[in-house]
């Protein structure tokens, strides 16, 4: 008999919770990761903050003098891989103007 | 022939629940009155009526044009799950921008090209907002830079301080401690 007597109160104070969790903006940031696999390749995956991948999108890679050197578009498994280049490099992740996530050379991890 | 139905004694926390309730769900009605200032704070503050954001940078000259830039939160990045350390800023085109600016981008470091000009401000250009990543490497002596493309196809930009423009970034930077 008690118990149902703190079903109400109980329910309630679940429902201030939930309510307190919904603060945080839903945001899609853009994000990319880079990393050395083997022969001398880099893989790199895209994708966004809420979880969704990002097929199709431009992967360029770019040296320093700002010449393409691979251009390419990520594969249905929302990654990209090729032969790092022997020129100094960036990764740029492009979902559109402003939606970019920029990989410096330095910034990829060598095995 | 007695038929004694002895009732069971109710319990304490049952006595206490039927003397109290009434009482215990008023204190319940007070509770969202604890939240309203930081409800009201922040209406003022989305619909602008407390000004572009919670602490003003100041008016930046890019160009020939100009933009004035302000902190969303005057408070330190705030993480995005894999994405990283979000810092929101807000600004405003001068009044003479307005028609002649098409986009604005916000950059840690001086922009490789106007492809990697940084994030993009969206919204109205009397009020428009940035989410900008703040890199874990960031230096204290970092740079902001505003790159702003105008209709005519021309390219502005303009730095300041990552100090000047937010101080809370700063202080939160230098709290993790330095990496490289």
């Amino acid at each position: 008999m008690n118990s149902r007597l703190f079903i109400r109160p109980a329910m309630t104070a679940g429902l201030l919770a939930l309510l307190g969790l919904s603060g945080q903006a839903l945001a899609h940031n853009p994000m990319c990761e880079c990393k050395s696999v083997e022969d001398g390749q880099i893989r790199c995956t895209g994708g966004f903050s809420d979880g969704s991948g990002a097929p199709g999108v431009t992967l360029d890679v770019i040296g320093y003098d700002e010449t393409i050197l691979v251009p390419g578009k990520l594969g249905p498994d929302s990654s990209m891989t090729f032969k790092r280049p022997d020129a100094e490099f960036y990764v740029l992740f492009d979902a559109g103007p402003g939606h970019i996530v920029e990989i410096d050379q330095a910034d990829i991890e060598t095995p | 022939m007695s038929k004694t139905v002895t009732a069971q004694p109710p319990s304490t926390l049952s006595r206490l629940w039927h003397k109290w309730r009434f009482h215990i769900n008023i204190l319940l009605l007070l509770v969202p009155l604890g939240f309203m200032p930081k409800y009201f704070a922040d209406a003022s503050l989305f619909r602008g009526d407390s000004g572009l954001g919670e602490r003003d940078v100041g008016t930046v000259q890019v160009g020939p044009w100009s933009l004035q830039l302000a902190e969303l939160r005057n408070e330190g990045p705030r993480p995005d799950g894999p994405a990283g350390y979000m810092k929101s800023f807000n600004a405003a085109l001068s009044d003479s921008s307005i028609d002649q600016v098409k986009a604005a981008y916000l950059r840690i470091g001086k922009p490789r090209s106007l492809r990697a000009a940084g994030v993009i401000f969206f919204g109205t250009p009397y009020r428009m907002g940035a989410t900008l990543p703040i890199p874990e490497r960031t230096r204290a002596d970092a740079e902001l830079w505003i790159t702003l493309e105008g209709w005519d196809g021309s390219m502005h930009q303009a730095s300041i301080p990552l100090s000047q423009a937010s101080p809370a970034t700063i202080a939160w930077l230098a709290q993790r401690g330095a990496k490289q």
